[in-house]
């Protein structure tokens, strides 16, 4: 189990990485997917009795989600809408890179101080929920392409995923229902309204996006 | 038992009155549905409200709903301010031409949202599992997206986007303040059946992880804060609020903003069990006192009469924030301002949106002499905007007097200096912008517009029930608000 955990830590750790560096968004959706499936595995590796339905039907659905259909919608709405097909950061990709590493290192520091209170959950897994969180954070304030903010809201939500899977053992099945439903919903809203405001726009930059102030 | 019965009744008449909307082909008849579910959600949750007084609390479907008195006030609040944006709903739409004539397509959207939205802030209302409280309130910020951009104008677009992104993230992270409280309960020994609980979470003998309720309140505060426009979390409130449709910024401000309040003082009892009361009502004070003063900053140098109000609002969050950290009675204070505020502000909004459809436009250079113009909607300006500065005799000045008193028997001095400042800078700019709507002279023409009967009753009872609770709290009204605080605000 511990090796399996560190692959899928060391590969995601490199997902966030290459979203960082990435300059074309349909590479970074592709990243997004692969981030998705590989951190979805997580509550298969991490739960001691085994393979239940439920772990296999939370798994399953977050695979579905974040690894397939999301990834589809956004590249569909990339193709629809996106005449810019470059991320275009407000802050250069070495940057973004160095911020990452930085993200690292305090994501490393916070999993340590938390390690106490939550005895039970693996640290590595602690440490990449906290780094996927921060990372998403960035990519939403430093990117300029609306696809590129929602794809940073996916990358908290999968953060958000590993830390609830790795922390709460048993949550009952209607809450982890809910929040996939939200999660799917959201998906959905923001890409109708990049839709329309590309629409509008005529560009999904929302540099443009600046009339409203003070 | 019975009255359980009618919190999942409020729930399925907004959901199937949001299908039936979707269902109807007038607008009237789509406004008409509006009036009547809100009317009678409304009716449902003064029944409710009675037998919380009466039994202390109800619960429905096995303890996962759950209506206390604090949760029963805060329905009561929602309903009548959703009844009141309901009927002006039906007032601006039907004035609505032109430019953006409300057609079939955008009523049909407008109405199932509408009562989306309701049945989304229901549904954190009666929660008693936090999970559950989270995802209506997840709900509520997709729901109410396209409200903001019901006629996708290149304005409200930019609004809606700021709106969905910020708060979408904000939510994310109370998320994460959920979980945390979560694996308190699971490490203190909690079961399945009951983990995400707010009844065990709040039980003094739970026993959880101070670490982890520490971090637990401050993501909540920090995410939940982020929808309730709490400073400097705010940024998203005005854009919201100035380019929504008036209903929808009513709704927004008169009781949005409140619900994300509302889940974030649920999770102050059990930090306040765990880690005494200092952490928790020290954060409230602090986010409460900085979101006053940003917002008396900002609402000097507005010119728009909806981005005023809408930074009016974050002071008056600021203010309930701040009356819930300071103990019982700072907690009633609140409370009975959330009520004022709410029907104020809901109010204020109806009136601006109603003259800005007549003058053409919100700034308030524009909308001049609107007394002249138009006598019930100048009225309802005058009467609701000198209410939210906390003029005398409405129930606003009350509320802030209760609060200063509350103030000043904790001995918190620097708040109330604060709170004092800010509320004078807010009182002699808001009434400066004021005394030019509504008593200056109209720039250009505005033929004076007949009253009608729809109009008066939005202005009429809510103008007189904020005079009334100015002059005259009830004996039964004051207990069922010190119930609330019971809930809430008791120190240990």
């Amino acid at each position: 189990m511990a090796t399996s955990l560190a692959t899928i830590h060391a590969l995601g750790l490199l997902t966030c990485f290459a979203l960082l560096g990435t300059s074309r968004i349909g590479a970074c959706i592709r990243w997004l997917s692969l981030q998705g499936i590989l951190f979805s595995l997580v509550p298969v590796l991490t739960y001691d009795d085994g393979l239940t339905l439920r772990i296999i039907l939370l798994a399953g659905g977050n695979i579905a989600l974040k690894g397939v259909l999301f990834p589809l919608v956004l590249l569909h709405l990339r193709a629809r809408t996106n005449y810019h097909r470059e991320v275009e950061p407000f802050v250069g990709f070495v940057a973004s890179i160095l911020f990452g590493v930085v993200a690292l290192a305090v994501s490393l520091g916070l999993a340590r101080e938390l390690q106490p209170a939550l005895s039970h959950a693996p640290f590595l897994m602690l440490e990449a929920a906290i780094f996927l969180v921060s990372i998403g954070l960035f990519l939403i304030v430093s990117r300029r392409n609306a696809l590129m903010q929602v794809i940073g809201y996916l990358v908290i939500e999968n953060g958000i995923f590993v830390f609830a899977v790795i922390t709460v053992v048993e949550t009952p099945l209607l809450v982890e229902l809910g929040i996939l439903l939200d999660a799917f919903v959201a998906v959905f809203v923001m890409g109708i309204a990049v839709f329309h405001i590309t629409r509008e726009f005529g560009t999904a930059d929302v540099d443009q996006l600046t009339t409203l102030r003070g | 038992m019975q009255t359980g019965y009618s919190i999942i009744a409020m729930l399925a008449l907004a959901v199937l009155g949001a299908v039936t909307c979707l269902l109807l082909s007038r607008p009237r008849q789509i406004l008409g549905t509006t009036v009547i579910v809100s009317a009678l959600v409304l009716g449902l949750a003064a029944y409710l409200w009675i037998g919380v007084l009466g039994a202390g609390f109800v619960t429905a479907a096995e303890e996962w709903f759950y209506v206390d008195a604090f949760s029963a006030f805060h329905l009561i609040v929602l309903t009548l301010v959703f009844l009141l944006c309901s009927v002006f709903a039906w007032v601006y739409f039907s004035n609505e031409a032109g430019e953006h004539p409300f057609s079939r397509p955008v009523a049909r959207r407008f109405g199932a949202l509408w009562l989306g939205s309701l049945a989304a802030m229901t549904l954190v209302l009666v929660s008693n599992n936090i999970g559950i409280m989270w995802v209506g309130m997840e709900a509520t910020t997709l729901l109410s997206a396209f409200l903001i951009s019901l006629y996708p104008t290149r304005l409200s677009l930019e609004a809606m986007w700021k709106y969905l992104l910020i708060c979408s993230v904000g939510i994310a992270f109370a998320f994460i303040g959920t979980i945390f409280a979560a694996a308190a309960i699971q490490s203190a020994g909690g079961v399945q059946a009951e983990a995400l609980f707010w009844t065990r979470l709040a039980s003094p003998d739970a026993h959880l992880d101070p670490t982890l309720m520490k971090f637990s309140f401050l993501f909540v505060l920090v995410g939940y804060g982020t929808k309730a426009g709490l400073a400097p979390i705010h940024s998203w409130l005005p854009d919201a609020h100035s380019q929504a449709p008036a209903p929808v910024s009513a709704m927004f401000s008169g009781f949005l903003l409140n619900t994300a309040l509302y889940c974030i003082m649920r999770f102050v009892p059990p930090v306040r069990n765990t880690l005494g009361a200092g952490f928790a009502d020290g954060l409230l004070v602090f986010f409460g006192a900085l979101s006053i003063v940003v917002a008396a900053g900002f609402i000097v140098f507005q010119r728009d009469a909806k981005r005023f109000l809408a930074y009016s609002s974050v002071e008056h969050i600021g203010i309930i924030t701040l009356g819930f950290g300071l103990g019982p009675l700072g907690t009633f204070a609140a409370l009975f301002h959330m009520f004022n505020h709410s029907l104020s502000k809901s109010l204020a909004f109806c009136a601006v949106g109603r003259l800005g459809q007549q003058y053409g436009s919100h700034d308030m250079g524009i909308l001049s002499g609107a007394l002249r113009s138009d006598r019930l909607w100048g009225l309802a300006l005058l009467g609701s905007i000198l209410s939210l500065i906390g003029a005398a005799p409405f129930a606003i000045f009350m509320s802030e007097y209760q609060l200063l008193r509350a103030a000043v028997s904790d001995g918190a001095w620097v708040v109330l200096a604060v709170f004092l400042i800010a509320g004078s800078v807010v009182f002699v700019s808001a009434l400066g912008h004021l005394i030019g709507m509504a008593f200056g002279d109209p720039k250009s023409p505005v033929a004076p517009s007949r009253i009608r009967l729809p109009a008066v009753v939005v202005v009429v009872p809510a103008l007189a029930l904020l005079l009334f609770l100015g002059l005259w709290l009830p004996p039964w009204l004051l207990d069922a608000i010190g119930r609330a605080v019971a809930v809430v605000g008791v120190h240990t």
